[in-house]
């Protein structure tokens, strides 16, 4: 490079301003945290005066280049007079000022090594909630922040990894038509890009810093799930905070992304007869509430959603007072609390989203589909509408379901596989959700084997529940696998987070889960007999039959 | 707003931690019948693991009879000691117990988990189901006829579960890994009550026999109960049955399986990998991370992220006793069918060109050790993990000593591990399932084309005979 232009950086004394700028930034930005902490000013105070700081060094050096202190004021540098340049003198004065700035700055370093009690204004006490319930955990805590944000945490220090549950209330349940599947498909996005990072960013610097992440989406609620070791939790925040704050739809990753959602829709549902089968009988158990809609959304639906509707869905769903977020592992509850306050604390509530009134009509009659396909096994699956996740009656009925379809040993099992081989398999649950929804049944048929046979033997199954109720050695079993599996589900960090925001957003309390085994302990054979007798109906089926067409004569 | 300062942040926390991670404090002990137990106590729930093994597995499964193993394992549960099938399924259920067995490939599996407080009778289940099993001959041919059904379900729509059947089987041809651990809807038409009984006789007993326990227990009390009850149990009658190393393959060909009514392509590309006892392991997992072992994997970006041809693409390895398979798996709408082949493709040729640069290898490690203590969280895991240990002839060094491996990794030492290890484009064998019709012309340009209807009852590949790669050219 040209020696000449160098000495004539220096003669303007470039450099020296350079110094006394960076000097006398890192001085004042000290001070502006000092002052953000004592005086209470908000988080990004000492943030912007560093970003300024830094913002305006490149324009400090250009000034210091263009312009020259001269006795009759300021000018520009090759407007003066060579010969009566005070460069000299102005860069005395500098170095003087450096001097000075060190010497300061020195004194900061130690006030700030040695006072730090005196300079930091201690937090403001962390308010948690501590577990009122017998049987909750003590070390469990949870604290609402300002802008509604509810949080979480279990400490378990068996392992050196935290996870992480994000419960948004917002699923199927909060679509109609034109934007089914919308949830689903936002769930997506989530990863995909903020205004601060590039799509794809998010999951690379999670994954680099060691952790992973996954989320599913229901017909009520959006779960977003990240498992990390305890050294990536400041990254886990900001992750979370950039996306909750600052999701961005880059028109191009919309598009694309429209094509994953048809490829997972393909392969879960036209490829799999049961997904088929699955959507188009819930399609036909709900007249009117929006549980008839499929949580992945209709395909015509997924072509036409726009990037607006994306954006209005982020603004009402997703404001921090809709979310409730879960904490277990190896961390405390005093941590996540200053990172919550740092990271979250910022983010503005919403307005509540419009609450979803549909009640769907009591059925009247039983519905009934058949789907064509060319299949070598049939499939049956029967829809009864049932209630709420919170309502009483929830617990005897998932108690009830346990006896029926549980395991080798449970009644339709035995019946319907083992006795008369008739199905390679059976199930049943209960979608758990906020409004009434119901409770499902799934069998696989053998080859040859007519539906119909299967319908009549498994209606005789249930009507005998109905009638006649069931053992107590079963209320007993039920109750035992209730226990071992409460006990299974604590095993993992993982088991306890999704346990906690479930209780805590479906039924009004993480503090519930810990009823549970009293509440079990509860039932009595009678509740088991009154919730079959409430559900299982023939007008308040749906079946659907899934099989080929028929050709050659019957069996 | 927060862009700078966070940013900033986030690139400064990238600092390696290469946590260690260790196996808890076990006991092994070597019954004099055989029989290895190894013992973890772990009082962090009321519950108790059991995970038993038995060498052999679908190895021990005669010419032209897959699937005889698969059900034994599952007959062992239908009825043992003074039990009959019904009521010992209810002896489980009514304490709140799971118990289930499975054949795998070189072992057949037995997993219990039960309440504490049900131990014994856990063991009591267990060492019933081994010793006394009924083995009842209608109950056989419930099993069988079931087997079959679920076969042809699975061929109807379940084609996450067929394609690794298809892909060891037309990729191992001849080779023991070849077999379909479940068997075919032909091999189990073949099987006879007889077959299983033998089986029984000559494949399982304590001379190849893992227990495993991890849990909330007395490792005295246990370990006395586990004697008890296995310590005078005879040997299996026949030798152990071994597979043999087989090499990569060499030249590319092409299996298209025809589902006509499937709107997907579900396709595998692969080769021969590595044996479980791998000694460069950290380099591998490292690179398979890298390639396609998580979600910003080469393969995942390119085929999932960047252009939405597919909801997943991946790449794993099955690590056996001896060199298992090593492949790409996905899938895409039947019409990018060789849109998403090539890409892998081309993903598969950049990462043999390109390696695994300094920043991706970091972020790899890191990630590694950052999830490997979710695999050692509970009694089931850890039991799992001592029983597999014992299995493949390893030591506790496969975990203690992991993240000091991958922490060591260097590019170099990657790189030569991707060299030695995942095929190149001139050896691969392709497997595609989907409508045949739509893709027949265009993925011929793969290799030579082997075509089945999915409606075929066997899994086993008539390797076309005119077209069969030749073998003996070797390396």
């Amino acid at each position: 490079m040209s020696t000449p232009f160098i000495a004539e950086l220096s003669r303007r004394n470039v450099f020296k301003v350079a110094f006394v700028y960076i000097v006398g930034a890192a001085l004042l930005y000290w001070l502006a945290v000092v002052a953000g902490t004592q005086l209470e000013l908000p988080w990004w105070f000492p943030r912007l005066v560093g970003i300024l700081f830094v913002v305006g060094f490149v324009p400090a050096l250009i000034f210091a280049w263009v312009y020259e202190i001269t006795p009759y004021g300021l000018k520009k540098a090759v407007d003066v007079d060579q010969t009566q340049s005070i460069v000299f003198k102005t860069g005395q004065k500098l170095n003087a000022s450096l001097a000075v700035l060190v010497v300061l700055a020195a004194v900061a370093m130690i006030a700030d090594r040695l006072l730090p009690e005196l300079a930091v204004v201690e937090p403001p006490p962390f308010v948690f909630d501590a577990p009122t319930g017998p049987n909750v955990p003590e070390e469990i805590r949870s604290f609402t922040l300002d802008n509604g944000l509810k949080i979480i945490v279990w400490p378990d220090h068996d392992i050196p990894n935290v996870v992480m549950y994000n419960f948004v209330r917002v699923g199927g349940r909060n679509e109609y038509p034109g934007i089914t599947g919308l949830s689903h498909f936002f769930e997506h996005m989530m990863f995909n890009g903020s205004s601060n990072l590039e799509p794809g960013e998010f999951d690379r610097i999670m994954e680099a810093a060691g952790g992973a992440n996954n989320a599913y989406t229901s017909n009520d609620v959006t779960v977003y799930q990240d498992w990390f070791p305890k050294s990536a939790i400041r990254t886990i925040f900001e992750l979370e905070a950039d996306r909750l704050d600052n999701l961005a739809f880059d028109p191009d990753v919309v598009e694309s992304e429209r094509g994953v959602v048809q490829s997972e829709r393909r392969s879960s549902v036209d490829d799999d007869n049961s997904g088929l089968l699955y959507e188009q009988v819930m399609a036909s158990a709900y007249l009117a509430h929006p549980y008839r809609y499929p949580v992945l959304g209709w395909p015509s639906d997924i072509e036409n959603w726009t990037v607006e509707d994306l954006e209005d869905f982020h603004r009402t769903y997703y404001a921090p007072n809709n979310c409730v977020m879960v904490f277990t592992g190896d961390v405390t509850p005093e941590e996540i609390y200053s990172l919550a306050e740092e990271f979250f604390a910022g983010i503005p509530a919403e307005d509540p989203p419009k609450a979803v009134t549909t009640v769907e009509p009591e059925q009247l009659g039983v519905r009934r589909l058949l789907i064509e396909s060319p299949t070598q096994t049939p499939l049956l699956h029967i829809a009864f509408h049932a209630g709420r996740a919170s309502d009483p009656e929830t617990l005897a009925m998932n108690m009830l379901l346990e006896i029926i379809v549980g395991g080798d040993s449970s009644r339709l099992h035995r019946l319907l596989v083992e006795e008369l081989e008739i199905a390679t398999y059976v199930g049943a649950f209960h979608h758990e959700g906020f409004d009434p929804s119901t409770v499902y049944f799934y069998l696989g048929l053998r080859s040859g084997v007519d539906p119909a046979r299967a319908e009549s033997e498994l209606f005789a199954a249930l009507d005998a529940i109905v009638a006649e109720g069931v053992t107590e050695a079963e209320l007993d079993k039920a109750r035992n696998i209730m226990l071992a599996d409460f006990w299974r589900a604590m095993a993992t960090i993982d088991g306890k987070a999704s346990a906690l925001g479930d209780f805590e957003v479906f039924h009004g309390s993480y503090e519930r889960l810990f009823d549970r085994s009293d509440a079990v302990d509860a039932v009595s054979t009678e509740d088991l007999r009154t919730a079959a007798a409430d559900v299982f109906r023939i007008n308040n089926a749906t079946i659907g039959v899934l099989q080929a067409a028929a050709q050659e004569g019957k069996e | 707003m927060k862009c700078l300062p966070v940013l900033g942040f986030v690139l400064l926390s990238f600092v390696a931690h290469a946590q260690s991670v260790t196996l808890p404090p076990s006991e092994r002990v070597v019954l004099d019948n055989g029989v290895v137990l190894i013992l973890n106590e772990k009082d962090d729930v009321p519950l108790v693991y059991i995970d038993l093994l038995i060498r052999g597995g679908a190895l021990g499964d005669p010419d032209g009879k897959d699937g005889v193993s698969s059900l034994l394992a599952s007959l062992l549960e239908k009825g043992a000691g003074e039990r009959g099938s019904a009521e010992f399924a209810e002896t489980v259920a009514a304490v709140g117990g799971r118990l289930s067995t499975s054949a795998n490939r070189e072992n057949i599996n037995v997993w219990g988990n039960f309440l504490s407080r049900d131990t014994d009778l856990m063991i009591e289940l267990i060492a019933d189901m081994l010793m006394r099993p009924a083995l009842d001959a209608d109950e056989f041919e419930r099993l069988r006829a079931r087997q079959i059904d679920v076969i042809r379900s699975a061929k109807d729509s379940d084609f996450g579960r067929l394609m690794p059947i298809y892909a060891e089987a037309f990729l191992f041809g001849d080779h023991a890994y070849a077999a379909s651990v479940s068997g075919s809807e032909s091999s189990l038409e073949a099987i006879r009550h007889q077959d299983v009984l033998d089986y029984y006789e000559q494949q399982v007993g304590a001379d190849r026999m893992i227990v495993a326990v991890s849990g909330d227990f007395d490792a005295a009390n246990m370990r006395a109960s586990l004697e008890a009850a296995f310590g005078e149990w005879r040997p299996a009658s026949a030798e152990l049955p071994q597979a043999e190393a087989t090499a990569p393959q060499v030249g590319t060909r092409v299996l298209l399986i025809d589902k006509p009514d499937a709107t997907q392509t579900y396709f595998w590309i692969g080769n021969v990998g590595v044996a479980r006892s791998y000694p460069q392991r950290a380099d591998l997992n490292l690179a398979n991370t890298v390639f396609g072992g998580r979600f910003t994997s080469m393969l995942n970006t390119a085929l999932r992220v960047e252009s939405g041809l597919t909801y997943g693409a991946r790449s794993r390895l099955s690590r056996n006793l001896k060199p298992g398979s090593l492949g790409i798996s996905s899938y895409t709408e039947t019409s990018s069918t060789v849109e998403a082949i090539d890409m892998a493709l081309g993903v598969l040729a950049t990462f043999h060109a390109e390696g695994v640069g300094e920043e991706m290898l970091e972020s790899a490690k890191n990630y590694i050790m950052g999830q490997f203590p979710d695999n050692l969280e509970t009694g089931s895991q850890l039991a799992d993990t001592f029983a597999q240990i014992e299995f493949y002839g390893l030591d506790s060094g496969y975990i203690d000593g992991y993240g000091e491996a991958i922490a060591a990794a260097t590019t170099e030492s990657v790189a030569a591990v991707i060299d030695a290890v995942y095929p190149k484009e001139d050896d691969l064998v392709f497997v595609l399932l989907g409508n045949a019709e739509q893709i027949r012309e265009s993925v011929q340009k793969y290799g030579p084309v082997t075509e089945v209807s999915i409606t075929e009852p066997s899994f086993a590949i008539a390797q076309s005979l005119d077209e069969s790669p030749d073998e003996s050219s070797g390396d």
